[in-house]
């Protein structure tokens, strides 16, 4: 019995030791990869600058047709600074997007979508004139939030739904078919939704993540991050646009 | 010993001291948090193939099966209660007919393997789910997947999702179908859905959303993926081909993970 006491309480000794180098070992490990982020980092801002600056040829000439429409997703903290994404949009305008989906989870940039249709030259809104009557020196823009994403499809079910109920025949009790991607795309229609897919969405926030992006529309849509908002670069967004007019969408077949 | 023996003993060594060594990587990276659900979209066999001349239509595909067992075991070790595997899509049944044929041919001897497995209990307590559009199977492959979701219910370890004939635009439209058609039959309650109503009936409703995606192949899509059930997980690429993950692309995708957990947190707080 005494015997044991000691042997447990060293063996919880070493238990103890154990964890603590464990977690040393583990801390070591996320220093080497942070010092590794902010060299990768650096890098990454010396060939944004190069890009910037007309010194590496490839990006000189972008194929800006094959970007038919463009999402860009902004983490809240960023969304709340309008001036930086009023500067992005100028750039997206000289690089000659056509149109550009903006997105944040609570609806900031909506809320601000006077402002910034009036301090980003010839800017309308999608919403207004459709997507196929964009003049060609226009930018079409259009505020996407959270509401967009699965409360619209709730809506949207809802309409077929209704649509279901009313076909019911009264001797069977099975209704018509209204389940089909096509009905649900008109049904998103009428409650106010685009179902265009973008070609590319651009993620200004600490993480690659779409952040609740409308799932619906998300299917084949390239996700690149560019990290913060703040510190964004004109070489980087060239850089991604450029790499996204070299990818080859094989639609999983 | 001759030098047969003496092979075979360096290589059980190297083996065991390969074993500790990962082991202790693993200790080492549990001291931080760990994703509770990790899906794969396993990209790039096809690529494998081509890169390594392999003349079969399947031989990317059979690399790629011996990577999903490495994956999973390692998964095992770190303790991940959840991993999702994005087998075969539902768009993917638009190839060419002889590689859908090959590749169901395929998946069906590794599943009568795995129930084998599971029979003798050599499955290290695996639950196996098939989740996806399961109508589009052959009548085989179906039973086979059936069979093995049977003979694994019990299991109370890793939860392996396996997504087969499956996509988000067909998940969201088979969940608004059931949904409408249990609200029809609940004549009690108000005839007006919910997204609970919805998510309720989605395939994926058997386990949390996925903490991170990692998508082989260095493409950065989800291809129609669980894009609703992933809008606060950390999406990460790596350019190996899916045959080629091996363990140091997954603790990296995991650190990766680590550094952003508070930011992750903080934004599934506030929402």
């Amino acid at each position: 019995m005494d015997f044991n006491d000691p042997m447990l309480a060293l063996s919880s000794w070493i238990g103890q030791i154990g964890d603590f180098g464990l977690d040393l070992v583990w801390r070591f490990i996320h220093i080497v990869v942070t010092l590794w982020h902010i060299v990768s980092g650096i890098f990454e801002s010396v060939e944004s600058y190069a890009i910037s600056l007309g010194l590496i040829q490839k990006y000189s000439s972008i194929d800006i047709e094959k970007l038919k429409c463009l999402a860009v997703v902004v983490d809240i903290e960023a969304a709340r600074d309008v001036s930086k994404v009023i500067e992005l949009l100028q750039w997206l305008t000289t690089i000659g997007v056509k149109q550009v989906g903006l997105f944040d989870s609570q609806g900031l940039l909506k809320k601000s979508k006077d402002m910034i249709l009036e301090m980003v030259p010839r800017s309308v809104l999608l919403q207004e004139t459709g997507e196929k009557h964009i003049s060609p020196d226009r930018i079409a823009l259009e505020f996407i939030s959270s509401s967009d994403n699965k409360e619209a499809v709730v809506k949207a079910a809802n309409i077929l739904l209704e649509k279901y109920l009313k076909s019911i025949h009264p001797e069977n009790g099975v209704g018509e078919n209204v389940f089909t991607e096509s009905h649900l795309n008109e049904a998103l229609r009428v409650v106010g939704e685009s179902v265009h897919v973008p070609d590319l969405l651009l993620v200004y926030g600490p993480v690659r993540s779409h952040l609740g992006f409308p799932a619906w529309r998300l299917r084949y849509t390239e996700i690149v991050h560019m990290g913060s908002l703040k510190y964004m670069r004109y070489g980087s967004l060239l850089k991604a646009i450029h790499k996204f007019t070299g990818v080859r969408q094989n639609y999983g077949v | 010993m001759n030098t047969r023996e003496e092979v075979g003993e360096f290589s059980k060594l190297f083996n065991g001291f390969m074993t500790l060594m990962r082991r202790f990587i693993f200790k080492v990276l549990c001291v931080g948090p760990i994703p509770n659900h990790i899906s794969f979209i396993m990209d790039g066999n096809r690529r494998f193939a081509k890169k390594h001349n392999l003349q079969d239509l399947d031989a990317g595909h059979r690399a790629g099966f011996v990577s999903v067992t490495h994956v999973l075991q390692y998964c095992q070790e770190i303790g991940v209660p959840y991993v999702t595997l994005y087998a075969f899509g539902h768009d993917n049944f638009r190839r060419e007919p002889e590689e859908v044929k090959c590749v169901m041919d395929l998946m069906l001897e590794k599943i009568e393997l795995t129930i084998d497995q599971a029979i003798s209990g050599n499955l290290n307590n695996l639950k196996v789910i098939f989740i996806g559009d399961l109508n589009m199977l052959n009548e085989r492959l179906k039973a086979a997947a059936q069979r093995l979701m049977e003979v694994t219910e019990e299991n109370r370890g890793l939860m392996v999702v396996v997504c087969v004939a499956y996509s988000t635009s067909h998940e969201i439209v088979h969940a608004i179908r059931e949904s409408c058609v249990k609200k029809c039959g609940d004549g009690d309650s108000p005839q007006v859905l919910e997204v609970s109503d919805i998510e309720e009936c989605m395939y994926t409703s058997i386990v949390p959303d996925p903490a991170l995606v990692i998508r082989t192949g260095g493409r950065d899509r989800l291809s129609n993926f669980m894009t609703w059930q992933t809008s606060k997980s950390l999406l990460h690429t790596t350019v190996a081909l899916w045959p080629e993950l091996g363990l140091w692309h997954l603790v990296w995708a995991i650190l990766k993970f680590q550094r952003m957990q508070n930011y992750l947190q903080k934004k599934q707080e506030l929402d």
